[in-house]
């Protein structure tokens, strides 16, 4: 498993300078941000001087050869919106989209095993019909729209929970709420497609013959081998919070790193975005890395229950 | 065999999840969580922008997002202009005078300390013109209201301060306004995110990201203000910036829409914005005098105003609103008619005009409320007078390659939606950038109104006033690269119990030493 | 290492031979039903049917009747509430903030969100499968390398690709698919690179590489129409994605741009209009939610109704269906 693990570090390296030289290329064609950083009434010559400050005036490899001078010192370079260091803004927004998106998918990942499980005992029964139109109801409701509707009848009609920002449980509320319901959808659909064919399998049968409860038959045999997909997919998801939870971000005051990005990007603060794309990057190589690991732990402690059977 | 297995699966896998988040939450040290919950204190006033303030700098201060939270709260300058009359009143200058064409002279206020202790002297004032205006530090406000020009000051002695100017400048005074005094303390070869001024708050705390808390400051010179501590927040979405207001979370909420619904928590105030289409004369057909004009009569002003906006905002005929030096109380706005604005576009076409060629109407998405219902209708009622305009919705960054100087030459005829804030009160700020046929965010003018504009620049009192004037007619007469639409109207959301009276100036600098407990 | 990516695979990696079994005894069972006449025997998968039949031909003929009804504004007329024809049955949905038809204006978006939303599915899909499916067959670097790229687009942030791509070309639809699309392929490629490794190392797939039959020929014959259902169902649930990537993409500036529009345009357009006219952002809304919907019902009735092992459940009448499938799991 070391050895492993060793080697999808290290074959991870690449791909990581892959896409900070992406970004970096990327960033550079949307513009000079001279235009956004002085006076709109600036002359040429404070362009011309805004832009060899910031080393803007180079060839593009002469920056790139910099940046990763500067990156292998790690020196991650500054803000041109804040003038802080980059590395720094990005490391203090990113636990607070790392704390919402996991506790989004723990939660998403249980309310979909119990669903899912539910309604795959009938399949095509009335629960089963319920939870899977609920669910995907509530995976395609656009994410905004829920968000402002959620603080309209929550905060402002009821007055249980709090608008917006981070103090207090409460607070978590909406945005985990809102977060949540896409993984949720996908999950359940999933769980359940497993759950069914799980359940038919001939070892479930052979569990029955025995005189397992139906309880036990669902959550310690089928239950083994429909989380394989569910874990695999949950993953994808988790790596899709932890790049888009922008929307509620920004709706909800959070201060994380999808709200930094966006941001940055808009205003072509490129040292950020670099410092927050890299950052982001890691962490989804390192679940990748994790889900696989999973995977080859599951896989291994499933196989010889499908294989006797 | 399978039904005997040991290990309870199901719960091993959901424990890694469930540790994973925990671990998380741990590690994390809960940086979220744990700032204090609700601090509705009634000696707090809750603020929520539309933006966290990139930086505090004072000499960024012209930027609205930094000037609303920093000036006359945590720094002052040395003169202060009335948003409501328009004078300038002394603040840490008692008074000024020319005494010659190019030298001006102030007198300090005594007995000013900054909030580290030291005192307010000419030096200090010296020291705040050098590092904004003559510094390698690039501020904002040094090209924003100076340009090019550098400035000779000197202190004098310790209350009596000169500045000494390149070319005779009559409103010194009015662009010495902008700048925030910082102490001598102060870095020259960096900017600083958290200064220190004069003023009656001092920056208690910034968590990023989060919330910037103000305390006030015992040593301050002047009164003491109400409210002892001030907290910003930001959100972008301005109904949410609305429902804190409603929901008691915050006491001040700035920049709202008509229809965020907030009733009379909502106070409107005239913010000096004024949103106009800009003509590029350089391209077919807006090169055709008449179809420029046509576009004027082409766009129901008044229809915009009271469906959009609820008729709050006013229909304009000139840049400025009222209260700018310069504005021309006379000038009516283009009357809505259709009719003769077809009937112009058909003479032009009879002559040649290529009037089938494309107008982009470049507007950038999201830069005020209702932008996007705006660009439509003119879209729609210039399509309605025979033009072939193609909307462009952008992003600020590549709006802004189409706002300013240079000017891309391979776009075709551009009407590009402006929103002109002139906040120094003097029309000289916006018609040096807009109409001077070499003004920034101009696309062409004439000889002999060039002249009429840097005649103004140089004139002063009623001369200045009168020239300006004349200034905004010749443009509706004779040049026409306008097409005014209208004076804006900002609203802020006010909670019951702060007293507060918005005034032009509000959205660009708060005073929260203004803003009183109701009760 | 792994088996299935994605869910209710399991069907798939049925052994062949029993695969053939299953066929065998449906076919009894199902007789001559063809999938026509399945079909009308599921009345959610009927009406889901419907829905997708007349949504898909409003964006096909719709604009040319509604198009200039759809822009035709009426600022006097701004924000009339649904629901009743007094205005003329144009504005039984209402009108928006600038007087124009509801109605026209969800007909006009249907097209626009449809070709959005199909291309960028589409094209994610054909790429990503065909590339999955090869790099899991070959296994080796073929596979680490394709992995690796997926690492790459995944973690990559998409926003910053549309704005790249709005600020280098025009804000125009093709190019919201473009970026949708290629942010999208590591899903399917994973899938399908997991499938395939999986199927490479079967029997029958070993039998046909020992009677000399090509790689592409195997991929082609043996591993596509094993691992397709499963892409299929993965493809509608990024329809749904889809659809609302581009509506937030929209939220956040950068999307679809107006005079064009989408549903998820409209939804983000309407949402400042929460409070004082709700239908403009509730109709959009519902519009996505109905076609996503019907479009996950179908892909799940197909998914049985083509797969032999399954078929039976569509073929008993409904009450014995329920009333069958415990007796059947429960005495085997």
């Amino acid at each position: 498993m070391l050895i492993y693990l060793r080697k999808r570090i290290v074959s991870s390296a690449l791909p990581l300078v892959v896409v900070i030289v992406g970004v970096f290329a990327l960033a550079r064609m949307t513009g000079n941000p001279a235009s956004l950083y002085l006076p709109l009434n600036a002359t040429q010559q404070m362009r011309d001087d805004f832009t060899a400050r910031n080393g803007l005036d180079q060839p593009l490899l002469v920056q790139m050869a910099d940046y990763f001078g500067g990156v292998l010192r790690l020196d991650f370079g500054q803000s041109l919106r804040t003038g802080q260091d980059a590395a720094a803004m990005a490391l203090r927004a990113f636990p607070a989209t790392l704390q919402l998106a996991a506790t989004t998918m723990v939660l998403a990942v249980l309310l979909a095993l119990v669903v899912g499980c539910w309604a795959a005992l009938k399949p095509n029964g009335i629960a089963d019909r319920i939870s899977s139109f609920v669910s995907m109801a509530a995976a395609s409701i656009p994410d905004f729209w829920l968000a402002i509707v959620g603080i309209w009848v929550f905060a402002i009609t009821l007055g249980w929970l709090p608008t917006s920002g981070v103090s207090g449980a409460g607070a978590w509320v909406l945005p985990i709420a809102t977060l949540l319901l896409r993984p949720f959808g996908v999950l359940v659909q999933i769980v359940r497609g497993s759950m069914v064919s799980a359940l038919s399998e001939p070892y479930i049968k052979l569990a029955r013959s025995r005189g397992a409860g139906e309880l036990r038959v669902v959550t310690h045999h089928a239950l083994r081998n429909a989380a394989a997909p569910a874990l695999t997919v949950a993953g994808d998801l988790t790596v899709g919070l932890v790049n888009g939870a922008v929307v509620v971000e920004t709706i909800f005051g959070w201060p994380g790193i999808g709200k930094l990005m966006i941001d940055s990007i808009l205003q072509r603060d490129f040292a950020v975005l670099q410092a927050a794309v890299l950052l982001t990057a890691v962490a989804i190589f390192a679940l990748n890395i994790l889900i696989d690991m999973g995977y080859a732990l599951l896989d291994a402690r499933v196989r010889p229950v499908t294989v006797k059977a | 065999m399978t039904s005997s297995s040991k290990s309870p699966f199901p719960a091993a896998l959901l424990k890694w999840p469930a540790l994973a988040s925990v671990a998380v939450l741990g590690l994390s040290g809960c940086s979220v969580a744990n700032s204090d919950a609700g601090a509705a204190s009634s000696n707090t006033v809750r603020v929520v922008l539309g933006q966290e303030p990139p930086t505090l700098e004072a000499c960024e201060s012209n930027l609205t997002s930094t000037g609303v939270v920093v000036r006359s709260n945590v720094t002052e300058p040395l003169i202060e202009r009335n948003p409501t009359s328009g004078e300038l009143e002394p603040k840490l200058a008692t008074e000024w005078k020319a005494t010659t064409d190019t030298e001006w002279t102030l007198k300090l206020r005594e007995g000013v300390t900054f909030q580290d202790g030291t005192p307010f002297n000419a030096e200090a004032a010296a020291f705040t013109i050098e590092r904004a205006v003559n510094s390698k530090l690039g501020c904002n406000v040094e090209g924003y209201v100076f340009g090019d020009a550098d400035l000779a000051v000197k202190a004098v002695d310790a209350t009596t301060l000169t500045v000494t100017t390149p070319e005779p400048d009559p409103i010194l005074p009015l662009r010495l306004s902008f700048l925030e005094v910082v102490p001598t303390s102060t870095s020259t070869t960096a900017k600083v995110r958290e200064p220190i001024g004069t003023g009656p708050y001092k920056i208690e705390k910034w968590d990023a990201g989060q919330k910037i808390t103000l305390s006030s400051w015992d040593g301050y010179w002047g009164d003491k203000p109400a409210y002892a501590k001030a907290e910003y927040q930001w959100r972008s979405e301005s109904s949410v910036r609305a429902a804190m207001i409603t929901s008691g979370e915050a006491d001040v909420a700035m920049g709202l829409s008509p229809d965020d619904n907030i009733g009379d928590l909502g106070v409107d105030y005239p913010n000096n914005e004024t949103v106009a289409l800009r003509l590029d004369a350089n391209e077919a057909p807006l090169n055709d005098l008449r179809v420029r004009q046509a576009v004027n009569y082409a766009l129901d002003k008044e229809g915009i105003v009271n469906s959009l906006y609820q008729g709050k905002h006013q229909v304009a005929a000139q840049l400025v609103p009222e209260g700018i030096v310069g504005h021309n109380a006379a000038l009516k706005a283009w009357p809505f008619d259709l009719d003769k604005a077809k009937s112009l576009v058909a003479d032009a076409k009879a002559d040649g005009v290529d009037t089938s060629a494309q107008i982009s109407l470049v507007v950038r998405s999201a830069q005020f409320p209702k932008i996007t219902e705006l660009a439509q209708v003119l879209q729609e009622q210039l399509s309605q007078a025979g033009l072939n305009v193609k909307l462009k919705m952008l992003e600020t960054s590549q709006h802004l390659t189409y706002q300013v100087r240079p000017f891309s030459d391979d776009e075709g005829a551009v009407a590009l939606m402006t929103q002109h804030g002139n906040q120094a009160g003097d029309a000289a700020f916006t018609v040096d950038q807009y109409m001077l046929s070499t003004g920034a965010q101009s696309y062409f003018g004439t000889p002999e109104f060039d002249a009429m504009i840097k005649k103004a620049d140089a004139a002063s009192g009623d001369e200045r006033k009168k020239d300006f004037e004349d200034i905004f007619a010749y443009q509706n007469d004779k040049v026409v690269q306008f097409a005014h639409i209208s004076h804006q109207t900002g609203i802020i959301g006010k909670a019951k119990s702060v007293k507060y009276t918005p005034n032009s100036s509000s959205g660009d600098e708060l005073r929260v030493s203004e803003m009183t407990p109701a009760n | 290492m792994k088996s299935s990516l994605t869910e209710g695979a399991a069907p798939e990696k049925l052994p062949a031979a029993r695969e053939h079994q299953n066929e065998k005894k449906d076919e009894k069972q199902v007789g001559q039903l063809s999938l026509f006449r399945l079909l009308l025997k599921d009345r959610f998968a009927t009406v889901s049917a419907l829905i997708l039949i007349i949504i898909g031909l409003t964006a096909l003929v719709g604009p040319a009747l509604m198009g200039d009804l759809a822009t035709k504004q009426n600022l006097l007329f701004a924000n009339k509430a649904p629901f009743t024809l007094a205005h003329g049955w144009e504005y039984f949905l209402g009108s928006d903030s600038l007087g124009r038809s509801m109605l026209a204006r969800l007909v006009v978006a249907s097209r626009t969100t449809l070709s959005v939303a199909l291309p960028a599915v589409a094209v994610a899909l054909v790429v990503g499968s065909l590339w999955g499916v090869w790099a899991g067959y070959h296994r080796g670097w073929r596979e680490n390398v394709s992995m690796r790229i997926a690492d790459v687009i995944m973690s990559f942030p998409s926003l910053l690709l549309a704005v790249v791509v709005l600020y280098v070309f025009s804000p125009s639809a093709a190019n919201i698919v473009l970026i949708l699309a290629l942010t999208r392929i590591p899903i399917y490629l994973r899938t399908a690179r997991a499938e395939s490794a999986e199927l490479q190392s079967r029997t029958f797939v070993d039998a046909a590489r020992t009677f000399g039959a090509k790689p592409n020929a195997i991929i082609l014959r043996h591993v596509i129409p094993v691992v397709l259902p499963t892409l299929l169902t993965l493809a509608t649930l990024e329809f749904c994605y889809v659809m609302l990537a581009e509506s937030s993409l929209s939220f956040l500036g950068i999307g679809i741009q107006p005079p064009d529009v989408s549903w998820g345009l409209m939804v983000s357009q309407g949402r400042q209009y929460l409070q004082t006219a709700w239908w403009l952002s509730i109709f959009p809304g519902v519009a996505i939610v109905v076609t996503t919907i019907a479009a996950n019902v179908l892909a799940a009735w197909l998914r049985i109704a083509t797969d032999p092992a399954q078929r039976w459940r569509l073929a008993l009448p409904r009450k014995r269906l329920i009333a069958r499938i415990p007796a059947k799991e429960a005495q085997p």
